[in-house]
């Protein structure tokens, strides 16, 4: 069954030892998307969301969905802590995935069922130990994951070890990178922390390296959490745009208002109204995100918003197979369709007689073959195909 | 966006309901192509005249991000003659029809399918009177229970073609 979905979901960990990370994972996905987090969101009942499902949420019902307080956009806070808590799940959930379900595997095919208990508990414990560090900083990921290699080492054949080597190190490194060298031009220094101006690492080295270890402690600590936001000139950039009241603004004052904004300004008010606040909540959301999208990329969702919810959108469901439904009128539905099931009738009779004549050969020796082959006229249920016994019942019925 | 969010969110409930499915329920869409329209069955519960019935019901999801309850259509007619069922869950959040509900009993964006389903076995084994979707069944049930139960046993052995 697991193969038939690639959509990656709690449920992946059921059937292996690390059951348990079931939970923990679903509780890194937002409760509306049932997807991980995309930039979470805490509301001022203190639940989390990502930022475009509970801005959807509000600005269509003005509560929260889990406790059904009121709430507004304008109090949603950015939880970092989480956005990073699942930067560090989503890196190592392929490795121990992948290690659980070889584990998995093993058991279900070793005969070592009986002396099993022992050794599984103790994989348990190593393999849930790197989890909770993923709330520390990239660092400390990186020491803790090579720790959690060498502790799978023993069990492990090499090669497998070597694999998830490759497949954590790099991104981990590329992580650090990027919130190191931030665009301001500083580097924080490998001692104390602190970030200090490119050309005068060096000379900070010295002093760092030489004298004052009792005060970079506090600073560290400060920025334990090893996260920089992108606080600066970049999110002065983006802002945010204000709710509006709908109803003191005429249509045409809203239209261009539109126009501005730079979308589309067709349509009756309703759907201004609906397309404007499906923007703001796009482009808002796009606030909070650590790597904001481009202008382009945010027209492009609205567009897709526009052909499935918008104007352009369907106004009722696609058309169904009336077949499954109710109220389905059988004659009405064979007189209808006459044409095409006697084609289907005769399409199948020919394919059927071909089957039986590419059958004789092989089963000569049946004379029941022989007996059902001069009856062209009614297609005996061995020789049709599924399709055309269905559908060689279904005018007559 | 829009649209494949909360077909995602569609295809993360099936996941979940074929992989760990409830006691008694199972559901899925009726075929990929189109996830937002789905076919249930709910076993009826055991221990009550209901025990030993599959019910089926169609269940629409709207295309928005799940901000409605989907239709849900119970394909059982003999009790619930025009196939919708009276459960809170599938009330939207504004408005109360009934004018009893709690608002905490209503549709959310955080119930599912499965949620759904399991608010209609429970229905079937204790129906709420005050709300029916059925005036003559419930007050079948309210005044002459053994009667009302006598009645749904022989409707889910025929449904069941027996």
């Amino acid at each position: 069954m697991e193969q038939s979905f690639e959509l990656a979901d709690s449920t992946d960990w059921i059937d292996t030892p690390l059951n348990l990370l079931g939970p923990l994972e679903s509780s890194l996905r937002c409760q509306i998307c049932k997807d991980f987090f995309t930039s979470p969101v805490i509301t001022s009942c203190c639940h989390t969301f990502c930022s475009l499902c509970i801005r959807r949420c509000l600005s269509s019902d003005h509560k929260c969905p889990v406790c059904r307080q009121a709430d507004q956009e304008l109090k949603l806070r950015r939880n970092w802590t989480v956005e990073e808590l699942l930067e560090n799940f989503k890196k190592a959930r392929p490795s121990v995935l992948g290690l659980a379900r070889k584990e998995a595997a093993r058991i279900k095919n070793g005969g070592d069922d009986s002396s099993e208990p022992s050794p599984k508990k103790r994989k348990v414990n190593h393999l849930d130990e790197p989890e909770p560090p993923a709330a520390l900083s990239p660092r400390r990921v990186r020491t803790r994951s090579r720790g959690a290699k060498v502790q799978a080492d023993p069990t492990h054949g090499q090669e497998e070890i070597e694999e998830s080597d490759v497949a954590i190190e790099p991104e981990v490194i590329e992580d650090s990178q990027d919130e190191d060298y931030s665009d301001d031009g500083l580097v924080p220094c490998p001692i104390c922390n602190r970030r200090v101006r490119q050309d005068t690492i060096n000379t900070h080295l010295d002093t760092c390296l030489a004298g004052d270890s009792p005060k970079p402690p506090p600073v560290k600590s400060s920025t334990a959490f090893g996260y920089r936001h992108p606080q600066g000139s970049e999110l002065k950039k983006l802002e945010r745009l204000p709710a509006i009241n709908y109803s003191l603004f005429k249509e045409h004052a809203l239209r261009k208002k539109m126009r501005d904004l730079g979308i589309s300004d067709a349509g009756p008010k309703p759907l201004l109204q609906r397309r404007h606040t499906e923007w703001m909540n796009l482009w808002n959301a796009n606030c909070d995100s650590k790597n904001p999208k481009s202008k382009s990329q945010l027209a492009r969702e609205l567009d897709t918003w526009e052909r499935t919810q918008g104007g352009n959108a369907v106004p009722s469901a696609p058309e169904r197979n009336p077949v499954t439904s109710k109220d389905f009128n059988a004659a009405q539905w064979s007189a209808n369709h006459n044409d095409e099931f006697k084609l289907l009738i005769a399409n199948a009779r020919k394919k059927s007689d071909a089957q039986v004549r590419s059958t004789i050969p092989r089963v000569s020796e049946s004379s029941n073959a022989a007996a059902e082959i001069p009856s062209p006229t009614v297609p005996s249920p061995h020789f049709g195909t599924p399709a055309a016994d269905q559908n060689d019942s279904t005018p007559s019925g | 966006m829009g649209s494949s969010v909360a077909q995602k969110r569609l295809f993360h409930e099936y996941k979940n309901l074929s992989t760990n499915p409830p006691e008694g329920i199972t559901a899925g869409p009726v075929s990929e192509d189109d996830m937002f329209y789905w076919e249930a069955l709910i076993e009826g519960p055991g221990g009550t005249p209901f025990e030993g019935g599959v019910f089926a019901a169609e269940l629409k999801f709207p295309q928005g991000l799940s901000s409605e309850p989907p239709d849900y259509e119970i394909c059982w007619r003999r009790v619930y003659p025009n196939g919708t069922v009276c459960i809170s869950i599938l009330h939207p959040p504004g408005d109360d029809p009934n004018h009893y509900e709690h608002a905490s009993e209503r549709w959310s964006p955080i119930q599912s399918v499965e949620k759904i389903l399991i608010s209609v076995m429970s229905m079937l084994a204790e129906p709420n009177d005050e709300s029916p979707a059925n005036v003559e069944a419930a007050k079948m049930w309210r005044e002459r229970r053994s009667e009302y139960e006598q009645k749904v046993r022989d409707e889910v052995r025929k449904g069941l073609g027996l």
